[in-house]
């Protein structure tokens, strides 16, 4: 699937490079970059020709970046959203029955850690006692879940009930490690459930969902490092196909 | 308006920052398109920083290894730079006249505070011949070039006398495919050591551009991009291509070939021929376009594989890529230029010859090779063809005289901003390039100099374009950047290989020859097609193909000579008391001034190559179109009408070249042969004893 979606990205990519960049100014910049390169070597005894060479390639350089810099513009928002999201179905694998698991509650203050109690569905039992960490507001839960599902984990405090989307599956499912109050842009990013109610004693709620590998090409990868490998390989591909200037 | 840019930058960059700093570095990953720009623009600098601090590393090195090896370079130097400027064809009467007039501010500066001389030339002064003696400072017998043709004794068939290209060494025939392993046989038939050899060994670097003859490209210690006798993709010297929906079958002579445009409901497709197959296929290998006419607007649009453009009527394309495809992964690259002729009522394009890709060459034209590369890269894809202005397309009249000037002048600036790039490249040593603009223009338009030219007499003399004035005055100010550029320890020298006169009348040698018991026919043959399809060699003494050579049917050298060896120097005092001073009866004027004997004219290893005679035509004359490519007629006078109306394959006597410096020159009769070992001497180096001419004596 990761093949498949790098791929296609990588495609998608390219033609929105394509469309968004000054295809001749870049491809003049790249040819003068390669020019002043041979210059290099054709003049290589003139040491002022050298130096001037470099020179030009430094600025021929910063050129051609400034000419990537306005497609990446197009580029960098819808693609760093298709990541964020994508990160959610691959970044993690879901939790296993007879698995234990950390459930984290972050209490706003250490005075709260103490009126802090967690409420779990029929399907899961805790395996041990919660421990509290006052130097970081923090109280763990070890739980383990007998069924597959998709549960809401609760946290009781001074009379309001905090929820976490809990995914016990084998399948590929999409998965929010953490609820979190406020932090729009971390929400955005990390999380994938609505904000906690603010103000309140809990801050955010997380689990510990194990990370995802991918094993390809005889390696374990994390799967954003094999979606740059081979959307740029795809990228690459596509760019001399359809004769587009990258 | 750049400071509201400017803002817009910032803000976008502004937008950027932000949003790649909320994210974790994994999300940050902006897609392949700026991974490849952030990764490909690291690879530039970081092979650009290796490069160079290798470069710089190494250099106190290398410069010892250098002082070690040539013992310094400069150390006897009279001059740090000689910077030559070619002008192929500029004549010196020409040049005092439009000096005389003030239109010349440059050279005339030269002339009065630096040298102006006519230039001898060789024997002939065909540019060529002239070129090779220039580079090599030997006469023809020395280096080989006798005229851009030469014949086969055993076929007596032309063929070019500069290089020879032939297929790989070892082939594999695999069906009904012959698989080429290995790379073309280029053979360079010009003998001879360029000066620049010289200075490249002794440690002075040269650039070379456009010199004429210097295909292939030989090894030396410098630049060289190759000149006159490039190839195009066909192999030919330049083989134009006119697509047409005209019903015309007819060929063209020479220089070009005819194709068909198919109309397919609003489109038209038509191909351009390519070079042969070399899987051994019986066909030649074609790409197709297709023309899409907007008659309301005037232009049409033009798809070419992956290229789209849009030309108006009377507009040239740029250079674009084509790619003939082979099959079994092979291709031919080149480039030519599109010329829109006409959309209404009938669609015509002309199509440039298919100039070898300078960016990536399937044969060698620079070196080294990667030379042509960088200028390419540099500077865009430009004309790599030796003859590259189409002088054919317009004695063709596929082509008008503005069409022609316009192709001329594109191939102009591009030769100048390469020029100017050696320049800037070569502070020290030798910056020579050529211009061949010179040449074809004076050619083509020589026919509005005169008042009774027989190519321009419908043309009322009010109506004349002053085109070889402005030729002239653009070229003056070229030289006037030059010389902006240059110092007082730099030379420089403006020559040409010979000058420029009228081109009216045609003669048949081959005619004469035949009306005067020297050359046969066949049984019932009155005249001979192309290569001399009809002669009778049984019965034929002498004949001539080429420009200014006239070759004797000799026993035990030519295949069915028939002139024994010990009776070549009365039959050559025959022709030569016979055909000097010949006279063309309808005007009354000297049709051939001299008549040279070659064994008194050439001396060397290849002098036996060489034509037994050298034709001397009188100004208005030159070889007819039909005795050039060995046809006999009746008659052996005629009317010029073709556009290509001025010439210097005459008498070398008439046609010198030019000389202009920015230093006093004490030789008062300098040749051509001279401007090698002068350069020698005026870096310091011995001139090998093998060289023709003289050094000039040079106020430095």
């Amino acid at each position: 699937m990761v093949v498949l979606l790098s791929v296609i990205i990588g495609l998608l990519m390219v033609v929105i490079f394509r469309y968004t960049s000054d295809q001749t100014a870049i491809r003049l910049a790249k040819d003068h970059l390669k020019a002043h390169l041979l210059a290099v070597r054709l003049f290589q005894d003139q040491l002022p020709v050298v130096l001037n060479s470099y020179a030009r390639i430094i600025a021929g350089t910063g050129k051609y970046l400034r000419l990537a810099f306005k497609p990446l513009l197009f580029i960098i928002l819808p693609l760093t959203l298709v990541i964020v999201e994508l990160d959610r179905y691959l970044g993690a694998t879901p939790l296993q029955t007879g698995q234990a698991f950390l459930v984290t509650a972050h209490a706003a203050d250490a005075d709260s850690l103490n009126n802090l109690s967690l409420q779990l569905p029929p399907q899961m039992s805790t395996t041990a006692p919660p421990v509290h960490i006052p130097a970081d507001n923090e109280v763990v839960w070890r739980v383990v879940a007998a069924t597959d599902g998709n549960y809401d984990i609760g946290i009781a405090a001074a009379g309001q009930t905090f929820s976490k989307r809990t995914v016990v599956s084998s399948r590929l499912a999409r998965l929010s490690p953490v609820r979190l109050r406020g932090q729009f842009w971390k929400r955005i990013f990390i999380s994938a459930e609505p904000a906690l109610s603010d103000p309140g004693p809990v801050t955010s709620i997380a689990l510990n969902y194990p990370s995802r590998n991918i094993y390809f090409a005889w390696m374990e990868w994390n799967w954003i490092w094999l979606f740059f490998v081979l959307s740029l390989a795809a990228g690459f591909l596509f760019k001399t196909i359809l004769g587009i200037e990258i | 308006m750049k400071a509201r840019r400017t803002n817009q930058f910032l803000k976008a960059a502004a937008v950027l920052i932000f949003v790649t700093a909320l994210v974790s570095p994994a999300h940050a990953y902006a897609g392949p398109g700026a991974g490849f720009a952030v990764l490909s623009s690291f690879w530039t600098l970081f092979i650009a920083f290796l490069y160079s601090l290798y470069a710089f590393l190494t250099w106190p090195f290398r410069h010892l290894f250098r002082v070690l090896r040539h013992r310094n370079a400069y150390g006897k130097a009279q001059i740090k730079r000689a910077v030559i400027l070619g002008f192929d064809g500029m004549d010196p009467e020409l040049a005092d006249r439009f000096i005389n007039h003030g239109t010349l501010p440059n050279l005339a500066k030269l002339r009065r505070d630096g040298t102006f001389r006519k230039l001898r030339t060789t024997y002939p002064p065909i540019s060529p011949v002239a070129w090779s003696t220039f580079m090599t400072g030997v006469n023809p017998g020395k280096h080989n070039i006798y005229d851009f043709l030469a014949r086969d004794v055993n076929t007596y068939l032309p063929f070019l006398s500069s290089a020879e290209i032939r297929g790989p060494k070892r082939t594999l025939k695999l069906g009904k495919y012959t698989l080429p392993l290995g790379k073309p046989r280029i053979k360079g038939m010009r003998h001879g050591t360029p000066f620049w050899h010289w200075l490249g060994k002794a440690g002075i670097f040269c650039s070379v551009i456009r010199v004429p003859v210097t295909f292939p490209p030989e090894k030396f210690e410098g630049v060289l991009l190759s000149g006159m006798c490039v190839p195009d993709l066909k192999g030919s010297q330049g083989t134009f291509c006119f697509c047409t929906t005209r019903g015309d079958q007819s060929k063209f002579r020479e220089g070009g070939v005819r194709v068909p445009i198919e109309r397919n409901g609003t489109a038209y497709h038509s191909y351009i021929p390519g070079p042969d197959d070399p899987l051994g296929r019986p066909s030649e290998l074609r790409v197709h376009f297709e023309i899409r006419p907007d008659s309301t607007k005037q232009q049409a649009h033009i798809i070419v594989d992956s290229e789209k453009f849009t030309l108006n009527v009377g507009e040239y394309s740029p250079w674009i890529p084509v790619k003939f495809k082979v099959g079994l992964g092979l291709s031919a690259h080149g480039i030519c230029r599109f010329y829109l002729k006409e959309i209404s009522p009938e669609v015509e394009v002309y199509v440039t010859p298919v100039n070898i890709d300078p960016a990536k060459p399937d044969l060698p034209i620079s070196h080294p090779v990667t030379y042509s590369v960088y200028l390419s890269k540099l500077f865009g894809p430009y004309a790599t063809l030796g003859l590259a202005e189409d002088t054919w397309a317009l004695n063709e009249q596929v082509l008008d005289d503005d069409a022609f000037l316009a192709q001329c002048y594109a191939n102009h600036n591009d030769r100048e901003r390469m020029l100017f790039d050696a320049l800037e490249k070569t502070q020290q040593g030798l910056c020579a390039c050529v211009f061949d603009t010179t040449d074809r223009v004076q050619h083509m338009f020589w026919r509005y100099l005169e008042d009774d030219h027989p190519a321009a007499r419908n043309v009322p003399k009010d109506q004349r374009p002053r085109v070889i004035e402005d030729l002239y005055s653009r070229m003056d100010a070229l030289i006037g950047r030059v010389m902006n550029q240059i110092d007082d320890h730099t030379l420089l020298l403006v020559v040409s290989d010979h000058g420029f006169k009228s081109f009216a009348r045609c003669v048949n040698v081959n005619a004469w020859l035949h009306q005067n018991g020297y050359l046969a026919l066949k049984a019932n043959k009155t005249e001979s097609g192309d290569w001399f399809e009809d002669v009778d060699w049984s019965r034929t003494r002498a004949y001539t193909m080429g420009l200014n050579g006239v070759y004797l049917n000799l026993k035990g050298r030519e295949r069915e000579g028939i002139v024994f060896p010990e009776e070549s120097r009365a039959v050559k005092e025959e022709l030569r008391s016979k055909l000097d001073g010949l006279t063309d009866s309808a005007t009354g004027r000297t049709a051939i001034t001299g008549v040279f004997d070659c064994d008194a004219t050439y001396t060397g290893p290849y002098a036996d190559n060489a034509p037994d005679l050298i034709i001397g035509y009188g100004n208005g004359y030159r070889a007819s179109w039909d005795s050039v490519l060995g046809k006999v007629t009746t008659q052996i006078f005629e009317d010029n009408v073709k556009a290509w109306s001025g010439d210097h394959c005459v008498d070398p006597r008439l046609v010198p070249g030019v000389l202009f410096s920015n230093h006093k020159i004490g030789e008062e009769k300098p040749a051509i042969v001279d401007v090698a070992p002068t350069i020698l001497k005026l870096f310091g180096l011995a001139i090998p004893s093998y060289i023709d001419g003289k050094p000039w004596t040079l106020a430095i």
